[in-house]
């Protein structure tokens, strides 16, 4: 389950080992260990929600740009929620 | 026990780049904070480290889940029975 333009930058991340990318709707695309994952899907955007009521005092919403979660690595962006599998034995800036 | 969980806080809370410490128990009731962390994180906390463990098949695996945001990052991890949360400014 492929769109293109939404994942040709996921497809180019070093070590990337799948990905999903979410909305509202349901799973938008797929890719590798993360291909069809429902389950992961489901988990992941339950985290988001739980995430979002996080409010430090004084802070200016949105309270997390980015979730990184074992070796998954989860950005919303827009509607949209972008997840990545990762292998975690890098620590180096990505440069895309 | 609870001399040395606030004995804890308060050399976690040592380190320069925290800002904030939560321990709650697993059903996100407060058991000690300091600093930017605070009785209204608790459940929010506790129910995000139990969301993540939905997401290994191995029950005795304990996830790491980092919130980063321009205000620092938030870690959180389970250990045992207690989950615990700490707000570290990025550097």
């Amino acid at each position: 389950m492929r769109t293109p333009a939404l994942t040709q930058g996921l497809e180019r991340i070093p070590d990337q080992l799948g990905y999903l990318v979410i909305s509202e709707e349901g799973v938008l695309a797929s890719a590798g260990e993360l291909e069809n994952d429902e389950h992961t899907a489901g988990v992941i955007m339950q985290m988001v929600r739980t995430a979002c009521r996080f409010r430090l005092q004084g802070a200016a919403e949105p309270p997390f740009k980015r979730i990184s979660d074992f070796v998954y690595t989860v950005t919303v962006s827009g509607q949209k929620v972008f997840v990545v599998k990762r292998q975690n034995n890098q620590h180096a800036p990505v440069t895309v | 026990m609870e001399a040395t969980l606030e004995q804890h806080l308060d050399e976690t809370m040592k380190h320069p780049a925290i800002v904030g410490v939560l321990v709650t128990d697993q059903q996100g009731h407060n058991l000690g904070c300091r600093g930017s962390l605070s009785d209204e994180h608790g459940g929010v906390v506790s129910v995000l480290a139990k969301q993540a463990a939905g997401l290994s098949k191995d029950p005795t695996d304990s996830p790491t889940v980092c919130l980063e945001s321009d205000t620092g990052n938030v870690l959180v991890r389970t250990h045992g029975s207690i989950t615990v949360a700490v707000h570290k400014m990025a550097c």
